[in-house]
């Protein structure tokens, strides 16, 4: 019996910058392999088939009957703290274009996905997701996941670094992984991570900073609500909301406006990231932006 | 041969008392060079070797898929049992079998009249999984001889079923002996035979966990709360949980020390702590477990449905399975997918846990299957209620042919304190960072 493959929680930042997809298994008979499930490996050792997001909707856009495209075919882009996931849905997943194709932007979504990945040929991968499963969620639901999701990927970091302190390879390394009373996907992930990617220490840390900024972004927000951190924050949002002429406020316009109200440049360059990054904010086309309501 | 096969070859041969040692290696080692795989290549090995072998095992040599071979054994219990195979009733005999090197259960698909205590050389049994333990089948096709008693000496069985925590009672077990403390009992009138027969059920607990026990005998001065020793309860699975079951060979006793042990009627009652759903996935079955996680996926199947007057399944378009066209009864119910980013686990709800998951009755429910005139309304309208929703369950896991399901007893959504949560994450990133 084939057992569910789990959802995994992976923040944006994590999976678009994964490159290497595995099958099931290299032994398997090519039959089989038709209904093997494709795995994503990142570069911290997750592998990954199917994953549970949730983050905000800040685009969905309508690429069906273009050229190469399938009939039906639509893209979202949903973000969290740390970046952006694409999500494509097709003739295939009916439900979620039709919820795709109704939904006001933004709006705080939840999706379970498979993970799909496109080779264009020139050494880039692109990464995206295909819905199963797509739902209306709020704040509360977003800000668990990120909490929950920092969690689930720092415990896997740990299991990482310790790997790499050992200093152990090949057999000596799945020696030592199989003392460790961790589940076997982790183990597996790892392995397959430190082969193809090298992984290092830098990166792990790198990410920790991420999930660092991932859980202040929303800390701050959960701590003052329906209010906001700083008058930074305040000042923007009521800028945004005083200049918007429908398609939002250019971001220099923005800048310009807020330090001729005595307001410093980088405070107003941090507010905006974080205000981004909260999903109070959006950005309707590059350099332009907006207030979610 | 690399060192996991190595094993596999020495356990073959200690089964044939290691007499032939170096064949039975070198004929795995032929089958797994043509990639025969494993299992097939260990049956294999044993059919040939049984017809060689006239020695007789012992019961600690028992492996699944053995067949033709003799075992000499005292029955430590035996009862009558109605089963149905292939819709056709018989009656087997079900039992426990001992020697000095352990105890195994059996089936005697025929009535040979054996009686518990008595010693008997079996010749041509065979030996299968069932209920996640190894059994001893024994038929017509084999010959049962009973030998004097003092071919094998009185053995004490407790021994081999000495006292353990209830954790570390398995579904391998035959026997049981523990000290717990009953949480739950109640009286159940069951038909058997013809006759009505009063059994008691309930739940036992120690600090390490909790199982359902069910008592075919009288427990006098016993109640809700007492503490209790039990010798030699026989184990019995049900859905991947072992299930005591106390009889007349069951030696129990009250506890009137008690505090020296290591629970309290109150710490034992404690709800436990939830669990990672992987680690749900690795057992069998749990009793009494809490899980927390999102709803990934309601499944179909989820809303209102009918089930048969008769036996309660739930029927097609009015027809039962079992009972044909029958006068259905309405139910509500949600199978959906809990997922805590450790592993994906089956959960169930009945109708009342339902009602207030889904935060729709049962009536309002079935009005909006009338408006809708769509039996999916219900259906559409959990999915859009409940997936992503952050949810805790509490029930009996077991394991099947689908995964692991868990039966909920109840659920509720949970509190979550982000900024406690998020201040221990952050903590535990900074401190990491001084090393």
């Amino acid at each position: 019996m084939a057992e569910r493959e789990m959802a995994h929680r992976l923040f944006a930042g994590e999976f678009n910058d994964s490159s290497f997809q595995v099958g099931q298994g290299a032994d398997i008979p090519a039959e089989q392999e038709l209904h093997s499930p494709n795995f994503l490996v990142t570069r911290a050792g997750a592998k990954v088939n199917r994953l549970f997001i949730a983050g905000v909707v800040t685009e969905v856009e309508d690429i069906g009957n273009q050229k190469g495209a399938e009939k039906e075919l639509w893209k979202a882009r949903i973000s969290d703290p740390t970046g952006t996931f694409t999500l494509y849905s097709g003739n295939y997943q009916p439900e979620a274009s039709v919820f795709l194709s109704t939904l006001e932007v933004p709006s705080y979504v939840t999706v379970v996905g498979k993970v799909r990945s496109y080779e264009p040929g020139d050494g880039s991968v692109f990464v995206s997701i295909r819905p199963e499963e797509i739902n209306h969620a709020d704040e509360g639901i977003r800000n668990r996941w990120v909490v929950e999701t920092a969690r689930l990927t720092l415990d896997r970091l740990d299991v990482f670094e310790a790997v790499l302190s050992s200093g152990m390879k090949d057999t000596g390394l799945i020696e030592f992984l199989s003392r460790m009373d961790i589940p076997s996907y982790l183990k597996e992930g790892i392995c397959l991570a430190l082969d193809h990617y090298h992984t290092d220490l830098t990166y792990l840390n790198e990410l920790k900073g991420n999930i660092r900024n991932a859980l202040e972004t929303i800390g701050k927000g959960s701590s003052s609500k329906p209010g906001f951190q700083s008058d930074v924050d305040g000042l923007i949002l009521y800028l945004l909301e005083e200049m918007n002429d429908g398609r939002g406020v250019e971001y220099p316009v923005l800048v310009k406006e807020a330090c001729s109200r005595d307001m410093p440049a980088e405070a107003v360059e941090t507010a905006v990231r974080s205000l981004l990054s909260r999903g109070h904010v959006y950005e309707p086309k590059v350099s332009f932006l907006r207030l979610v309501r | 041969m690399d060192e996991r096969n190595a094993s596999h070859a020495e356990e073959l041969s200690r089964a044939f008392g290691n007499e032939y040692k170096e064949e039975i290696k070198a004929e795995l080692e032929k089958l797994l060079s043509f990639k025969v795989p494993l299992e097939e290549a260990k049956k294999t090995v044993i059919n040939k070797f049984m017809l060689k072998s006239s020695s007789a095992v012992h019961v600690k040599d028992l492996v699944a898929g053995m067949s033709g071979f003799e075992i000499t054994g005292r029955i430590t219990g035996i009862e009558e049992k109605d089963v149905i195979v292939k819709d056709e009733h018989r009656t087997i005999f079900s039992g426990s079998l001992a020697d000095a090197t352990g105890i195994c259960s059996f089936t005697c698909w025929d009535d040979m009249s054996l009686k518990e205590g008595e010693v008997v050389r079996i010749r041509n049994a065979y030996v299968r999984v069932w209920n996640n333990r190894m059994e001893l089948y024994f038929g017509k096709r084999s010959t049962v001889e009973v030998l004097p008693d003092d071919h094998l000496q009185e053995m004490d069985t407790s021994s081999l079923s000495g006292p353990k925590k209830l954790e570390d009672i398995s579904p391998a077990d035959v026997h049981a002996s523990s000290s717990v403390v009953i949480i739950e009992m109640y009286h159940r009138d069951i038909p058997l035979k013809g006759k009505v027969r009063t059994i008691v059920e309930g739940v036992v607990a120690d600090e390490t966990g909790k199982l359902p026990f069910t008592a075919w005998i009288p427990l006098k001065g016993i109640d809700i709360g007492s503490f209790i020793r039990f010798e030699n309860a026989a184990v019995r699975v049900f859905r991947g949980v072992p299930s005591m079951n106390f009889n007349e060979s069951t030696v129990i006793g009250l506890i009137e020390e008690t505090h020296d042990l290591p629970f309290t009627l109150r710490s034992a009652i404690q709800a436990p702590e939830p669990l990672p759903v992987s680690r749900v996935l690795e057992k069998n079955g749990i009793f009494d477990a809490i899980v927390i996680g999102d709803v990934i996926s309601v499944r179909p199947g989820s809303g209102m449905i009918e089930r048969c007057p008769v036996c309660n399944r739930v029927t097609q378009k009015s027809n039962c399975r079992a009972h044909g066209q029958v006068d259905c009864i309405p139910d509500m119910r949600i199978k959906m997918i809990i997922d805590d980013g450790t592993g994906s686990l089956h959960v169930m709800l009945n109708s009342e846990l339902s009602e207030s998951i889904y935060g729709k009755s049962m009536y309002e429910a079935e009005k909006m299957v009338r408006d809708s005139i769509s039996r999916d309304a219900v259906f559409e309208d959990m999915r859009r209620k409940l997936t992503g929703k952050y949810i805790a369950v509490r029930g009996n896991s077991s394991r099947s042919e689908f995964g692991v399901t868990l039966v909920a007893r109840s659920a509720w959504y949970p509190e979550y304190d982000l900024k406690e949560r998020i201040g221990s994450l952050l903590r535990r990133i900074d401190g990491e960072g001084e090393r």
